[in-house]
């Protein structure tokens, strides 16, 4: 068991563990809206599509510039955009549909990353971009996280009303303004940059598990939107500091400690939440 | 209002009709009807801009962004989305330049209108088909533009329902208001909407309701 002290002595006496918390609670604050709205959208799947895509950027951006944060968050934010643009745009001119689409683009975006990867002579660890080391945060790296969470959490204010009509109703939204669009692109890319920026720190592939399953834990404790959101970062942060602790104190890796933790309140969630548990039946419905 | 001038729409390459014309007076009252997939929902979205006509032209005589107001059929919508009643009735707002007292006192009026009061915060996925046909009339009648496209309307409203239904068109009529009415209720097309547009395969006819309509023999032949 964990002294109450223990669970706080770790960042106080180290500053990586402090980097580490302090990036991954912005990052859970600014991706729980990002997934409540990915699941809403029934877009659930696209964050794992995009977290492989954004590889060969990331991959190209070392080749040039070796590992530096501008050159990789430049590759992957070009490489995640493009994939999404080009995959949308296929769906668009032929019919296809879109997860079809990305599910197509993703596997041809991931080889050639690893292709690139072993061109550039695998001086950086695939291991690493996948799956990351969120105590490998330094410095200009949680600076970047915390512009990056600023940066979303005040996009997604800007487009909030916009954004739920555009997924609630999108016709009754066409007609009375041109907005729609617009944020469901604003949307898309916030989705991309908080990948890129995420998989520095804790790996692509685990920030997607940061990003989903609060939003997917969330829906089982309320019906409002707002009271989703702020439940999915509870959980967010909550799970990185405790993920954070559990490799600590286990010499674990600390990115899957984070995801598994998340994917504990994720179990628990579904069997006791209130909304729809397994264990709880649907409260009665009576009119005040 | 509205001039439809050689218009044909449908699927790509799949006109539904040959090319029509017709012209919707300001202030008109008029209903749509015809066979499942002759078109009357897709008419509604090529007017609204929604859609794109194939061929030919729609010309409106006010803008389509903030002028215009669509009822969509209410199985685009997602019950399951975690919103109440009342925030889906005040997107109604959308772009209006009202102070917060009006709107709320608006608010309250509609969900009044509507029979709705005592439900502002359940959310969509508590709500009976006519209590959501409800609020999505409510949402429309918050805006007050000058054109109104109603898809199937009266679809899952009860006989009470049906009368307020009715009733706001008559007065939304008397307002000067233009409006397009898709009916599948001939009956009811033939006693409240004065104009009528039959679209069929072979062509569009346009003409007074009662002429239109015959009166359809209440027995059941076995």
């Amino acid at each position: 068991m964990l002294a109450a002290a223990q669970l706080w002595q770790p960042f106080h006496e180290f500053v990586f563990m402090r980097r580490a918390l302090m990036g991954g609670l912005v990052l859970a604050c600014s991706t729980a809206p990002l997934g409540v709205f990915l699941i809403l959208r029934r877009m659930s799947l696209i964050g794992d599509a995009v977290a492989h895509g954004i590889l060969p950027g990331a991959a190209l951006g070392f080749w040039f510039a070796g590992l530096s944060l501008p050159a990789l968050t430049l590759g992957g934010l070009g490489a995640g955009l493009s994939m999404a643009g080009l995959a949308a745009w296929i769906t668009r001119r032929t019919g296809l549909r879109e997860d079809a689409s990305l599910a197509a683009i993703y596997p041809i975006s991931l080889a050639s990353g690893v292709l690139i990867l072993g061109i550039a002579g695998k001086r950086l660890d695939l291991l690493h971009l996948l799956f990351g080391s969120a105590l490998a945060v330094d410095g200009p790296t949680l600076t970047g996280m915390l512009w990056v969470s600023g940066v979303s959490l005040i996009a997604m204010v800007l487009i909030y009303k916009a954004l739920l009509l555009d997924t609630l109703d999108p016709l009754f939204l066409q007609t009375v303004s041109r907005l729609g669009p617009l944020a469901h692109g604003v949307f898309l890319t916030l989705v991309v940059l908080n990948l890129v920026i995420g998989f520095q720190a804790i790996g692509a592939l685990m920030v997607v598990g940061l990003m989903m399953l609060p939003a997917a834990a969330s829906r089982f404790w309320s019906r409002r939107l707002p009271v989703l959101i702020a439940i999915a970062a509870m959980l967010g942060c909550l799970s990185v500091w405790l993920g954070l602790l559990l490799s600590f104190y286990y010499s674990l890796p600390s990115g899957p400690s984070i995801v598994l933790v998340a994917g504990g309140f994720y179990v628990l969630s579904v069997v006791f939440g209130p909304v729809h548990g397994l264990l709880c039946r649907p409260p009665l419905l009576t009119s005040q | 209002m509205i001039r439809c001038q050689a218009l044909r729409w449908g699927a790509a390459g799949q006109p539904l009709t040959p090319p029509v014309d017709f012209e919707l007076l300001k202030g008109s009252l008029t209903a749509v009807i015809g066979a499942n997939g002759s078109g009357k929902s897709s008419l509604l979205k090529v007017i609204a801009g929604l859609q794109k006509p194939l061929t030919g032209k729609v010309f409106l005589d006010v803008s389509r962004k903030g002028s215009l107001s669509f009822l969509p059929q209410q199985q685009h919508l997602d019950r399951q989305f975690p919103i109440s009643l009342q925030e889906l009735v005040a997107a109604g707002f959308w772009g209006s330049k009202q102070s917060p007292e009006l709107r709320s006192q608006r608010l309250n009026t509609a969900m009044e209108d509507w029979c709705l009061s005592g439900l502002e915060q359940r959310p969509l996925m508590a709500l009976s088909g006519g209590e959501l046909q409800r609020a999505l009339l409510a949402r429309l009648s918050l805006a007050q533009t000058p054109l109104l496209l109603l898809d199937e309307p009266h679809a899952a409203l009860d006989e009470l329902g049906q009368s307020l239904l009715w009733k706001h068109i008559h007065q939304w009529h008397a307002e000067g208001r233009t409006m397009v009415v898709v009916c599948h209720d001939l009956s009811a097309v033939r006693q409240h909407i004065p104009h009528t547009l039959l679209i069929k395969s072979s062509g569009c006819l346009f003409g007074s309701s009662t002429e239109l309509i015959h009166p359809q023999p209440q027995t059941q032949v076995a």
